[in-house]
């Protein structure tokens, strides 16, 4: 009887420590680099792996590099060729961090709530921490999460002539989105 | 008219006509769309569950084969999953969680709304390749610019 009754307790433990765990296989990232003179560096990805842990607000973002889709050509064979993020020798980019005030953040009630993101983002095998704000909305049992912000590219070791010339912006834009 | 103002002449003509070449196959390169994708011919057709092994097996080599090629997969939907306004469709390997994820193409996101759980399909799309997901544990394996073949 005892063991029944440790048995069924564990099965209920983990099964609530699984459920803290929300994933999602289509989180969505926007790329833009567009500048005045040039429209095309612009890219989205929509099959990105996410995760939010719902008890202590960890986040975690997976993208493979080839998923980014352009509407040029062109463009997206100068994205992933070595020149650039090299996505044959670094195929993922990933983010790992945290909803630092995720306390003000009540997913049991529905709203808009601005959250402080702060983590470890690493493109082209180089990782830098990240600090910016974004959105938790939570409808039902749905919560929405954005964050947008900007990266030096150079950060990241990507140079060339290009941005040099002005046809890529120097900090692009990142717009991250998941819906759990 | 002297033999230099005349060979000056076709320099320039010749100048001007090379000018207007470069300049129409630089604007082709950027003015350049991907075609629809259900105008493009497959390189490989394979059934999901065979992919998803490839890859699990040795993804380098399966990236290397099918990275950016444009391939037809054959499957059974396990999910249709929200991304933004449009639908990915997904078949996954339903003993171990791998999967190969379809985000479709602009002018066919309506071919992926009348897609359901259960359905058998044929899809066909631009291979982005695979990886293993430290989040998830799995491997995954994503498509962009796809299409239903009907």
């Amino acid at each position: 009887m005892k063991k029944t009754t440790l048995i069924i307790a564990l099965a209920m433990v983990g099964s609530a420590l699984f459920a803290q765990k929300k994933t999602t296989t289509s989180g969505t990232i926007n790329f833009d680099a567009t500048t005045s003179l040039d429209a095309l560096p612009k890219a989205e990805n929509k099959t990105v792996v996410a995760a939010l842990d719902a008890k202590t607000g960890a986040i975690a973002f997976e993208a493979i590099m080839k998923s980014f889709s352009f509407a040029n050509p062109m463009m997206q064979e100068h994205f992933n060729s070595d020149k650039w993020l090299d996505s044959d020798k670094f195929p993922t980019s990933t983010f790992k961090g945290k909803i630092t005030n995720f306390s003000a953040v009540n997913l049991k009630k529905d709203g808009t709530y601005p959250a402080e993101v702060s983590g470890d983002l690493t493109i082209h095998g180089i990782t830098k921490p990240v600090t910016t704000t974004g959105t938790v909305i939570v409808n039902g049992k749905t919560i929405a999460t954005t964050a947008a912000f900007t990266v030096k590219l150079e950060d990241y070791g990507i140079t060339g002539k290009s941005i040099e010339a002005g046809k890529v912006i120097r900090e692009p834009k990142i717009t991250i989105a998941a819906n759990f | 008219m002297s033999n230099s103002k005349l060979r000056m002449k076709k320099i320039l003509i010749a100048t001007v006509i090379s000018a207007v070449f470069i300049g129409i196959a630089v604007w082709f390169l950027f003015a350049q769309k991907f075609e629809d994708t259900k105008r493009e011919k497959s390189v490989y057709t394979i059934n999901a569950l065979d992919l998803i092994k490839e890859f699990q097996q040795n993804d380098s080599i399966a990236n290397k084969k099918y990275a950016e090629k444009i391939m037809t997969v054959i499957g059974i939907v396990t999910e249709v999953e929200s991304a933004d306004i449009t639908v990915n469709i997904k078949m996954g390997d339903t003993t171990n969680g791998s999967y190969v994820i379809f985000a479709f193409q602009q002018q066919n996101v309506n071919d992926s709304k009348t897609i359901k759980e259960g359905d058998k399909v044929s899809i066909k799309g631009s291979c982005s390749g695979g990886a293993y997901s430290k989040i998830l544990e799995t491997e995954f394996i994503t498509f962009k610019r796809c299409a239903l073949n009907k």
